[in-house]
């Protein structure tokens, strides 16, 4: 079975390296991106299982480009996990209601996202 | 006794009333009637001595002339009772007449002390009416008496009395400028003159001479008793001090007054044109000419207080212009500045837990035994201080931010229905490693469910807080309980510890925002102090209570106190939080 490919997508270097080492080290394929318009090219090329996309973002930010990934007939299954530094309840709601499977607030520890990713794709396949 | 019950002013006005029949009840020029007169007329200025005695006007002149041209009325009658039956002029009258220039020096006293800022108006206004009186006066009264007899005798006497009358009513005029004439004593005075007035007209254009006992007594009687009434009334030291400042109005009344004034002199030269009169040219023209320049001085006054007061009016409408601009423009300041702060508590927010992302989960990497080459046991203690210090970084901004939210009144609950029991357990059960690293025993004891109606990330957070404040002032060894019960009203949530406990005087402080207790401060244990301020908001926004019962060195138990939920209400979705 080939691995995983999950999509990282965060303009901040140092948090997208952070989240592609983890993953990488826990077995995952992994792309990336740093803004939200290469996040969704690279979604419509490369059809990632998850992709995990910070909200803030210049161009598309992760909420835009959830919006498009699930309205592409194409895209509508792919996993997606939104990352943020905004702590609001409210903001949680509207990630939610924009459809993102999983909702990750800013600071997080880098092994259990990757768990979560994890428990994503095993949900999805079972 | 009856009688205290009353006012000296009311005891005199009864008595004096009361001795105007009595003095009909006696023969016409009598002894009985005289002694009424002489009685009334004596107890005239003593009554007025009294009342500056009793009421201590400032200005006491005036009603000392006032007394003094009383004091001639009574000689002029002790004249007349002596001198009886001697052709006029007599003595008595000298007497009689002396008393209205001292009279009407009194009231011109008075009036020009009452009328404040504006004694021209009021002595113009006493000098029109004066002037526009004594038009009347002369060609009606005096001019004909003087003519019919000659320039001497009986009626050229009694046409001096109307004459009297003028300087009088000058002094009264001036009083309707100022507020002076709204009090009761003015308006006796005003009452006395005119019956006296009344009395000396009835005398002038009678067509016979007066004697005792005649109906007009009748009238000088009563002015008598009015004008003694009006020195006892307690009003009389308003009369010359009004308690407030003369505000200058142009009546209805004013203006027509003004101009009865100046059509006075035409209408008298008509009058004495259509009845063939000779006429008093040169006398009522000078009149007119007095009243007309007096007139002019008046409305010219008018006008310029009118055109002071526009003036006035418009400096405070431009000021209040100006004002309403500013505020306006303050306000909105204000609101920049709170759109600002809410921006920047945004912003160092996000800017703080980016950077904070990065230290804990690098610090996770580092310590990851499968990322790499294990480290010593020293690096691996230091990245641990790394990632504590971190965390409570990250609490610290979190405080911050909520309490910036509190204070914008921005703190909104997301209740939904939920087992408070659920949420102490895991509360006690996240808190379980810190207690155990410090050797503390940390339990919770009650058993569900616990229905509320409340925010479930507020509700853990109050509960941690508790929590965390327990492990944090409770020494090796100690123990921490998180007891929950049902109560009549709702629940009841404990949070005990056997730590420092807080000084006397302290309780009532701990939920003061920044508070920090002095043996917290002492022993240089870290906190911001927010926590309790923290945990008092989140359970009154619940509806419900926090306490604290303490004492030094035994402990400390927080109480909460949550209402039960009003039935099942619309249910809201629990968010599938995680992290």
């Amino acid at each position: 079975m080939s691995q995983a490919l999950v999509l990282v997508a965060d303009d901040d270097d140092d948090i997208l390296l952070l989240v592609t080492t983890r993953l990488r080290r826990d077995g995952f394929d992994v792309v990336s991106a740093r803004d939200g318009d290469a996040a969704l090219a690279v979604a419509r090329e490369q059809r990632p299982d998850v992709a995990v996309l910070d909200i803030g973002m210049p161009g598309l930010d992760g909420l835009e480009v959830l919006a498009r990934i699930r309205a592409d007939d194409e895209l509508r299954t792919m996993r997606v996990v939104l990352l943020t530094a905004k702590a609001q309840e409210s903001d949680v709601r509207r990630g939610y209601a924009a459809g993102a499977d999983l909702y990750v607030r800013k600071p997080f520890s880098p092994a259990e996202l990757s768990q979560r990713v994890r428990e994503l794709l095993d949900g999805g396949k079972s | 006794m009856a009688l205290r019950n009353f006012k000296p002013w009311q005891v005199y006005l009864g008595v004096g009333l009361a001795l105007i029949p009595l003095f009909y009840m006696f023969s016409s020029g009598g002894d009985g009637q005289y002694a009424v007169l002489i009685v009334i007329d004596c107890a005239t200025p003593l009554a007025v001595l009294y009342g500056i005695r009793l009421h201590r006007p400032q200005l006491r002149l005036p009603w000392y002339l006032f007394a003094a041209a009383f004091v001639c009325s009574v000689v002029g009658n002790v004249f007349s009772v002596v001198q009886e039956n001697t052709p006029e002029p007599s003595w008595s009258d000298g007497w009689f007449l002396a008393a209205y220039p001292l009279a009407a020096a009194s009231l011109l006293l008075l009036m020009l002390s009452a009328s404040g800022r504006h004694k021209p108006a009021a002595l113009a206004d006493a000098g029109i009416v004066t002037f526009a009186f004594a038009v009347f006066q002369w060609t009606f009264v005096m001019s004909p008496a003087i003519r019919a007899a000659g320039g001497t005798g009986e009626e050229v006497v009694d046409a001096l009395y109307p004459a009297m009358d003028i300087l009088l009513l000058a002094g009264l005029a001036g009083f309707f400028v100022s507020p002076a004439w709204r009090t009761p004593s003015f308006r006796l005075v005003g009452a006395g003159i005119a019956t006296l007035f009344a009395g000396d007209e009835a005398v002038g254009l009678g067509p016979n001479s007066y004697s005792i006992g005649s109906w007009i007594d009748s009238l000088f009687l009563l002015a008598y008793v009015l004008l003694a009434v009006a020195a006892l009334h307690p009003s009389m030291a308003d009369l010359s001090h009004p308690r407030s400042l003369p505000t200058l109005r142009v009546s209805l009344w004013r203006v027509t007054v003004l101009a009865a004034a100046l059509l006075v002199a035409p209408a008298t030269l008509v009058e004495q044109k259509l009845r063939g009169k000779p006429l008093d040219l040169y006398e009522v023209l000078s009149l007119a000419a007095a009243i007309s320049l007096l007139v002019v001085g008046r409305f010219t006054g008018i006008l310029r207080a009118l055109e002071r007061i526009r003036l006035r009016e418009r400096r405070a409408r431009a000021a209040a212009e100006e004002m309403q601009l500013r505020l306006t423009e303050q306000n909105e300041r204000l609101l920049e500045a709170d759109r600002l702060k809410d921006e920047f508590v945004a912003l160092i927010s996000h800017d703080l837990r980016t950077p904070l992302t990065s230290i804990i989960g690098y610090v996770e990497l580092a310590l990851d035994e499968t990322v790499g080459p294990a480290l010593d046991g020293e690096r691996r203690s230091y990245l641990g201080i790394v990632s504590r210090s971190s965390e409570r970084l990250l609490r610290l901004v979190d405080d911050l931010l909520f309490v910036a939210r509190l204070q914008a009144g921005r703190l909104v609950l997301e209740p939904t229905d939920l087992d408070l029991a659920e949420i102490a357990r895991q509360a006690v059960s996240e808190a379980q490693p810190r207690a155990e690293s410090k050797g503390l025993e940390l339990s919770y004891l009650g058993d569900g469910p616990l229905p509320v109606r409340a925010d479930r990330g507020r509700i853990f957070q109050l509960l941690d807080n508790l929590v965390s404040n327990a492990l944090k002032f409770t020494p090796e060894g100690g123990d921490i309980q998180l007891r929950t019960h049902q109560s009549a009203d709702g629940i009841v949530l404990d949070v005990s510890d056997s730590g420092i406990g807080l000084a006397p005087g302290e309780a009532d402080r701990v939920f003061e925002r920044f508070f920090r207790s002095t043996r917290v401060v002492d022993s240089q244990i870290p906190g911001t102090g927010l926590g309790l301020f923290i945990a008092k908001a989140i359970a009154e926004a619940h509806g419900g209570r926090i306490s604290v019962a303490s004492r030094e060195g035994g402990g400390t138990t927080f109480r909460i106190e949550l209402p039960a939920p009003l039935g099942s209400g619309a249910r809201i979705p629990e968010s599938r939080l995680v992290v």
